[in-house]
Protein backbone atom coordinates (compact mmCIF):
# COMPACT_ATOMS: atom_id res chain seq x y z
CA UNK A 1 0.00 0.00 0.00
CA UNK A 2 2.31 2.50 -0.81
CA UNK A 3 -0.15 4.41 -2.95
CA UNK A 4 -0.94 6.03 0.73
CA UNK A 5 2.25 7.80 1.54
CA UNK A 6 2.74 8.82 -1.83
CA UNK A 7 -1.16 10.38 -1.11
CA UNK A 8 0.31 11.82 1.44
CA UNK A 9 3.02 13.52 0.43
CA UNK A 10 0.59 14.69 -2.41
CA UNK A 11 -0.93 16.46 0.68
CA UNK A 12 1.79 17.65 2.30
CA UNK A 13 2.86 19.37 -1.55
CA UNK A 14 -0.69 21.42 -1.34
CA UNK A 15 -0.42 22.30 2.00
CA UNK A 16 3.29 23.94 1.32
CA UNK A 17 2.00 25.46 -2.48
CA UNK A 18 -1.31 26.91 -0.85
CA UNK A 19 0.94 28.74 1.52
CA UNK A 20 3.23 29.90 -0.84
CA UNK A 21 0.67 31.35 -2.97
CA UNK A 22 -1.58 32.80 -0.40
CA UNK A 23 -4.31 30.65 -0.98
CA UNK A 24 -7.22 29.79 1.29
CA UNK A 25 -8.09 26.47 -0.37
CA UNK A 26 -7.28 23.81 -3.04
CA UNK A 27 -9.82 23.44 -5.58
CA UNK A 28 -8.35 21.35 -8.34
CA UNK A 29 -5.62 18.78 -8.66
CA UNK A 30 -3.96 17.14 -11.59
CA UNK A 31 -1.65 14.50 -11.61
CA UNK A 32 -0.50 11.69 -14.35
CA UNK A 33 0.69 8.35 -13.06
CA UNK A 34 2.28 6.50 -15.90
CA UNK A 35 1.21 3.19 -16.93
CA UNK A 36 3.92 1.67 -15.27
CA UNK A 37 4.40 3.32 -12.46
CA UNK A 38 3.56 0.33 -10.12
CA UNK A 39 1.23 3.04 -8.68
CA UNK A 40 -2.97 1.89 -8.81
CA UNK A 41 -5.07 4.65 -9.29
CA UNK A 42 -7.85 3.04 -7.76
CA UNK A 43 -5.39 3.00 -4.32
CA UNK A 44 -4.32 6.21 -4.66
CA UNK A 45 -7.42 8.20 -5.45
CA UNK A 46 -8.59 6.48 -2.50
CA UNK A 47 -5.60 7.36 -0.21
CA UNK A 48 -6.09 11.15 -1.37
CA UNK A 49 -9.95 11.45 -0.40
CA UNK A 50 -9.08 9.57 2.66
CA UNK A 51 -6.71 11.82 3.50
CA UNK A 52 -7.83 14.98 1.87
CA UNK A 53 -10.36 15.44 4.70
CA UNK A 54 -7.95 15.84 7.46
CA UNK A 55 -7.36 19.40 6.36
CA UNK A 56 -9.26 22.54 5.70
CA UNK A 57 -7.01 23.58 2.76
CA UNK A 58 -7.39 20.13 0.66
CA UNK A 59 -10.93 19.49 2.04
CA UNK A 60 -12.80 20.79 -1.03
CA UNK A 61 -9.96 18.74 -3.33
CA UNK A 62 -11.02 17.36 -6.93
CA UNK A 63 -8.47 14.66 -7.92
CA UNK A 64 -8.32 14.58 -11.69
CA UNK A 65 -6.08 11.72 -12.73
CA UNK A 66 -4.53 11.15 -15.89
CA UNK A 67 -3.70 7.32 -16.77
CA UNK A 68 -1.84 7.44 -20.31
CA UNK A 69 -2.26 4.26 -22.21
CA UNK A 70 0.83 2.00 -21.58
CA UNK A 71 3.30 1.94 -24.87
CA UNK A 72 6.24 -0.97 -25.73
CA UNK A 73 8.64 -1.15 -28.09
CA UNK A 74 8.75 -4.59 -29.88
CA UNK A 75 11.98 -6.42 -29.45
CA UNK A 76 11.86 -8.52 -32.27
CA UNK A 77 11.02 -5.56 -35.31
CA UNK A 78 11.80 -2.35 -33.31
CA UNK A 79 8.30 -0.83 -34.03
CA UNK A 80 6.51 0.84 -31.08
CA UNK A 81 3.35 0.04 -30.22
CA UNK A 82 0.65 1.73 -27.17
CA UNK A 83 -1.49 -1.36 -26.17
CA UNK A 84 -3.99 -0.15 -23.10
CA UNK A 85 -4.80 -2.33 -20.61
CA UNK A 86 -7.81 -4.63 -20.00
CA UNK A 87 -10.49 -2.80 -19.44
CA UNK A 88 -13.18 -3.56 -16.17
CA UNK A 89 -15.30 -4.18 -18.53
CA UNK A 90 -13.48 -7.12 -20.27
CA UNK A 91 -12.99 -8.75 -17.42
CA UNK A 92 -16.22 -10.86 -17.90
CA UNK A 93 -15.27 -11.91 -22.05
CA UNK A 94 -11.43 -12.75 -20.27
CA UNK A 95 -13.34 -15.10 -17.65
CA UNK A 96 -15.03 -16.68 -20.50
CA UNK A 97 -13.11 -16.78 -23.49
CA UNK A 98 -9.21 -16.85 -21.77
CA UNK A 99 -6.85 -14.11 -22.16
CA UNK A 100 -5.10 -13.10 -25.28
CA UNK A 101 -1.55 -13.05 -24.91
CA UNK A 102 -0.37 -9.42 -25.38
CA UNK A 103 1.41 -9.64 -28.98
CA UNK A 104 3.01 -6.75 -31.44
CA UNK A 105 0.70 -5.52 -33.63
CA UNK A 106 2.99 -5.99 -36.86
CA UNK A 107 5.09 -8.87 -36.18
CA UNK A 108 3.28 -10.75 -33.59
CA UNK A 109 5.99 -11.53 -31.39
CA UNK A 110 5.62 -11.49 -27.47
CA UNK A 111 8.37 -9.66 -26.32
CA UNK A 112 7.17 -6.33 -25.75
CA UNK A 113 8.92 -4.23 -23.64
CA UNK A 114 7.51 -1.46 -22.12
CA UNK A 115 8.71 2.11 -22.36
CA UNK A 116 8.93 4.71 -20.45
CA UNK A 117 5.24 5.49 -18.70
CA UNK A 118 7.29 5.14 -14.84
CA UNK A 119 6.10 9.09 -14.44
CA UNK A 120 4.45 10.25 -11.58
CA UNK A 121 3.52 14.34 -12.35
CA UNK A 122 1.70 16.60 -10.48
CA UNK A 123 0.83 18.96 -13.13
CA UNK A 124 -1.76 21.81 -12.19
CA UNK A 125 -3.26 22.93 -8.91
CA UNK A 126 -6.24 25.15 -8.87
CA UNK A 127 -6.66 27.38 -5.94
CA UNK A 128 -8.81 30.24 -4.29
CA UNK B 1 -24.41 26.90 -2.94
CA UNK B 2 -21.89 29.48 -3.10
CA UNK B 3 -21.87 32.33 -0.63
CA UNK B 4 -20.44 34.82 -2.73
CA UNK B 5 -22.80 35.25 -5.88
CA UNK B 6 -25.87 32.04 -5.11
CA UNK B 7 -24.77 30.46 -8.11
CA UNK B 8 -25.47 26.41 -8.03
CA UNK B 9 -22.33 25.15 -10.19
CA UNK B 10 -19.99 25.05 -6.96
CA UNK B 11 -17.31 22.72 -8.64
CA UNK B 12 -16.78 25.10 -12.30
CA UNK B 13 -17.44 28.20 -10.19
CA UNK B 14 -14.57 29.57 -8.38
CA UNK B 15 -14.30 33.16 -7.46
CA UNK B 16 -10.74 34.29 -7.79
CA UNK B 17 -9.79 31.04 -8.28
CA UNK B 18 -6.04 30.73 -9.68
CA UNK B 19 -4.54 27.72 -11.74
CA UNK B 20 -0.50 26.66 -11.11
CA UNK B 21 1.27 24.95 -13.15
CA UNK B 22 3.76 22.40 -11.35
CA UNK B 23 5.06 19.77 -13.42
CA UNK B 24 7.22 18.45 -10.66
CA UNK B 25 7.67 14.67 -9.66
CA UNK B 26 4.98 13.41 -7.01
CA UNK B 27 7.71 11.72 -5.22
CA UNK B 28 10.10 15.33 -5.61
CA UNK B 29 10.44 15.15 -1.47
CA UNK B 30 11.70 11.89 -1.44
CA UNK B 31 14.49 12.29 -4.40
CA UNK B 32 15.76 15.29 -2.82
CA UNK B 33 16.41 13.42 0.53
CA UNK B 34 18.14 10.79 -1.82
CA UNK B 35 20.38 13.00 -3.87
CA UNK B 36 21.34 14.43 -0.72
CA UNK B 37 21.68 10.67 0.75
CA UNK B 38 23.53 10.01 -1.68
CA UNK B 39 26.08 12.59 -1.50
CA UNK B 40 26.14 11.95 2.17
CA UNK B 41 27.25 7.89 1.47
CA UNK B 42 29.92 9.87 -0.97
CA UNK B 43 31.09 11.44 1.42
CA UNK B 44 32.00 8.65 3.94
CA UNK B 45 33.81 7.13 1.22
CA UNK B 46 31.46 4.54 0.07
CA UNK B 47 28.94 3.62 -2.67
CA UNK B 48 25.45 1.97 -1.56
CA UNK B 49 23.31 -0.92 -2.63
CA UNK B 50 19.58 -1.17 -2.28
CA UNK B 51 18.77 -5.12 -1.86
CA UNK B 52 15.11 -5.60 -2.74
CA UNK B 53 13.27 -8.62 -2.73
CA UNK B 54 10.62 -10.57 -1.53
CA UNK B 55 10.60 -11.57 2.07
CA UNK B 56 12.48 -14.93 2.91
CA UNK B 57 14.03 -14.72 -0.58
CA UNK B 58 17.99 -14.48 1.14
CA UNK B 59 18.73 -11.26 1.59
CA UNK B 60 20.39 -11.24 4.96
CA UNK B 61 22.06 -14.83 4.08
CA UNK B 62 23.67 -13.01 1.13
CA UNK B 63 24.76 -10.44 3.17
CA UNK B 64 26.28 -12.75 5.95
CA UNK B 65 28.66 -14.96 3.25
CA UNK B 66 29.52 -11.96 1.56
CA UNK B 67 31.04 -10.37 4.84
CA UNK B 68 32.20 -13.04 5.49
CA UNK B 69 34.52 -13.04 2.15
CA UNK B 70 34.99 -9.48 1.93
CA UNK B 71 35.85 -7.73 5.59
CA UNK B 72 39.22 -8.03 5.60
CA UNK B 73 39.38 -6.18 2.91
CA UNK B 74 36.19 -4.21 2.50
CA UNK B 75 35.07 -1.41 5.09
CA UNK B 76 31.21 -2.62 4.99
CA UNK B 77 28.22 -1.04 7.00
CA UNK B 78 24.72 -2.09 6.68
CA UNK B 79 21.56 -0.84 6.98
CA UNK B 80 18.88 -3.34 8.15
CA UNK B 81 15.06 -1.93 7.12
CA UNK B 82 11.73 -4.15 8.84
CA UNK B 83 8.88 -3.79 10.32
CA UNK B 84 9.60 -5.10 13.41
CA UNK B 85 12.35 -6.60 15.19
CA UNK B 86 16.35 -6.41 15.51
CA UNK B 87 17.17 -9.86 14.20
CA UNK B 88 18.49 -9.17 11.00
CA UNK B 89 20.42 -6.29 12.50
CA UNK B 90 21.93 -9.08 14.93
CA UNK B 91 22.84 -11.58 12.54
CA UNK B 92 24.78 -8.92 10.69
CA UNK B 93 26.37 -7.45 13.74
CA UNK B 94 27.36 -11.48 14.59
CA UNK B 95 29.23 -11.38 11.61
CA UNK B 96 31.81 -8.02 13.25
CA UNK B 97 30.16 -5.19 10.87
CA UNK B 98 28.11 -2.24 12.02
CA UNK B 99 24.79 -2.49 11.64
CA UNK B 100 22.05 -0.04 11.97
CA UNK B 101 17.91 -1.54 12.32
CA UNK B 102 15.27 0.22 10.63
CA UNK B 103 11.98 -0.63 11.90
CA UNK B 104 9.55 0.91 9.64
CA UNK B 105 6.27 0.42 12.49
CA UNK B 106 4.52 -1.11 9.49
CA UNK B 107 5.23 0.78 6.39
CA UNK B 108 5.73 -1.62 3.48
CA UNK B 109 9.20 -0.02 2.01
CA UNK B 110 11.82 2.23 3.13
CA UNK B 111 11.64 5.66 1.96
CA UNK B 112 15.16 8.26 1.84
CA UNK B 113 14.16 10.20 4.74
CA UNK B 114 14.37 7.23 7.04
CA UNK B 115 17.63 6.16 5.31
CA UNK B 116 19.01 9.54 5.96
CA UNK B 117 18.65 8.67 9.73
CA UNK B 118 20.03 5.75 9.30
CA UNK B 119 23.04 6.78 7.32
CA UNK B 120 24.00 8.94 10.71
CA UNK B 121 23.82 6.26 12.62
CA UNK B 122 26.03 4.45 10.71
CA UNK B 123 28.45 7.04 10.61
CA UNK B 124 29.19 7.02 14.12
CA UNK B 125 29.58 3.48 14.47
CA UNK B 126 32.66 3.59 12.43
CA UNK B 127 36.07 4.78 13.15
CA UNK B 128 36.11 8.22 11.58
CA UNK B 129 32.92 7.61 9.94
CA UNK B 130 34.34 6.16 6.85
CA UNK B 131 32.83 3.11 4.52
CA UNK B 132 33.60 1.46 1.21
CA UNK B 133 30.41 -0.61 0.81
CA UNK B 134 27.20 0.43 2.27
CA UNK B 135 24.09 -2.23 2.26
CA UNK B 136 20.77 -0.70 2.51
CA UNK B 137 18.57 -3.93 2.97
CA UNK B 138 15.09 -3.08 2.17
CA UNK B 139 12.11 -4.10 3.50
CA UNK B 140 10.81 -7.82 2.06
CA UNK B 141 8.45 -6.69 -1.02
CA UNK B 142 8.56 -7.19 -4.42
CA UNK B 143 6.29 -4.09 -4.90
CA UNK B 144 6.25 -1.28 -2.91
CA UNK B 145 9.82 -0.73 -2.53
CA UNK B 146 10.56 0.06 -6.32
CA UNK B 147 8.92 3.43 -6.43
CA UNK B 148 11.33 5.20 -3.78
CA UNK B 149 14.96 5.94 -4.34
CA UNK B 150 17.08 5.77 -1.27
CA UNK B 151 20.19 7.84 -2.60
CA UNK B 152 21.88 4.02 -3.47
CA UNK B 153 24.20 4.31 -6.29
CA UNK B 154 23.23 0.08 -7.43
CA UNK B 155 19.75 -1.56 -6.89
CA UNK B 156 19.80 -4.91 -6.89
CA UNK B 157 16.64 -7.46 -7.20
CA UNK B 158 16.96 -10.92 -5.66
CA UNK B 159 14.71 -13.47 -6.72
CA UNK B 160 15.02 -17.06 -5.46
CA UNK B 161 14.48 -20.81 -6.22
CA UNK B 162 11.32 -21.57 -4.58
CA UNK B 163 9.34 -18.17 -5.33
CA UNK B 164 9.11 -19.54 -9.19
CA UNK B 165 10.65 -18.43 -12.51
CA UNK B 166 7.07 -16.40 -13.81
CA UNK B 167 8.14 -13.78 -10.75
CA UNK B 168 9.72 -11.07 -13.38
CA UNK B 169 6.64 -11.27 -15.70
CA UNK B 170 3.99 -10.42 -12.67
CA UNK B 171 6.39 -7.79 -10.66
CA UNK B 172 7.25 -5.58 -13.89
CA UNK B 173 7.72 -2.54 -12.10
CA UNK B 174 10.58 -3.49 -9.63
CA UNK B 175 12.44 -6.11 -11.89
CA UNK B 176 12.61 -2.99 -14.63
CA UNK B 177 14.34 -1.31 -12.05
CA UNK B 178 17.26 -3.81 -11.23
CA UNK B 179 20.61 -2.71 -12.27
CA UNK B 180 21.26 -6.61 -11.35
CA UNK B 181 19.11 -9.07 -10.66
CA UNK B 182 20.63 -12.01 -8.59
CA UNK B 183 18.62 -15.46 -8.61
CA UNK B 184 19.33 -16.89 -5.20
CA UNK B 185 19.13 -20.70 -3.74
CA UNK B 186 20.17 -22.21 -6.89
CA UNK B 187 21.07 -25.10 -4.53
CA UNK B 188 17.26 -26.31 -4.71
CA UNK B 189 17.10 -25.98 -8.31
CA UNK B 190 16.88 -29.92 -8.44
CA UNK B 191 13.73 -29.54 -5.95
CA UNK B 192 11.01 -26.73 -7.39
CA UNK B 193 9.57 -26.50 -10.74
CA UNK B 194 11.80 -23.31 -11.59
CA UNK B 195 13.22 -22.23 -15.32
CA UNK B 196 16.16 -20.89 -15.59
CA UNK B 197 14.81 -19.34 -19.32
CA UNK B 198 11.67 -18.16 -18.19
CA UNK B 199 13.29 -16.40 -15.51
CA UNK B 200 16.02 -15.04 -17.82
CA UNK B 201 13.93 -14.05 -20.80
CA UNK B 202 11.77 -12.36 -19.35
CA UNK B 203 13.96 -10.55 -17.15
CA UNK B 204 15.30 -9.17 -20.01
CA UNK B 205 12.32 -8.55 -22.11
CA UNK B 206 11.18 -5.76 -19.12
CA UNK B 207 14.89 -4.64 -19.15
CA UNK B 208 17.05 -5.64 -21.90
CA UNK B 209 20.66 -6.19 -21.08
CA UNK B 210 19.94 -7.11 -17.73
CA UNK B 211 23.05 -8.58 -16.05
CA UNK B 212 22.15 -11.34 -14.16
CA UNK B 213 24.12 -13.38 -11.60
CA UNK B 214 22.68 -16.95 -10.46
CA UNK B 215 24.26 -17.90 -6.76
CA UNK B 216 23.57 -20.05 -3.61
CA UNK B 217 24.54 -18.15 -0.89
CA UNK B 218 24.26 -20.89 1.41
CA UNK B 219 26.54 -23.43 -0.38
CA UNK B 220 29.19 -20.66 -1.83
CA UNK B 221 28.32 -22.16 -5.42
CA UNK B 222 29.07 -19.06 -8.37
CA UNK B 223 29.40 -16.61 -5.54
CA UNK B 224 32.86 -14.89 -7.36
CA UNK B 225 31.15 -13.22 -9.94
CA UNK B 226 28.89 -11.87 -7.40
CA UNK B 227 31.82 -10.47 -5.50
CA UNK B 228 33.75 -9.44 -8.64
CA UNK B 229 30.43 -7.38 -9.03
CA UNK B 230 31.33 -5.43 -5.80
CA UNK B 231 34.63 -5.07 -6.24
CA UNK B 232 33.96 -3.54 -9.30
CA UNK B 233 31.88 -0.68 -7.77
CA UNK B 234 34.58 0.01 -4.97
CA UNK B 235 36.43 3.21 -5.28
CA UNK B 236 39.86 3.47 -5.89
Amino acid sequence: MHELSLAQSLIEQLLDLAKEHQAERITRVAVTLGPFSGIVRDSFEFGFNALKASQEVTREAVLELETPDPVYTCLDCSKVAVIPFAMESDRLELARYGPTAKKCPWCCSNRLSPKGGTELILNQVEME
Amino acid sequence: MCDTCGCQLHEHHHHDAKVVEINQSLLAANQKQAESNRHHIEQMGAVAINLISSPGSGKTTLLERTIEALKDTVRIGVIEGDIETERDADRIRAKGVPAVQLTTGGACHLDAPIVHGGLHVLEHLAKGGKYDLIFIENVGNLVCPATFDLGEHQRVILLSVPEGSDKPAKYPATFRSADLLLITKTDLLPYFDFSMDEALNEARILKPGLDIISLSATTGDCFEPWLKYLRGLLKG
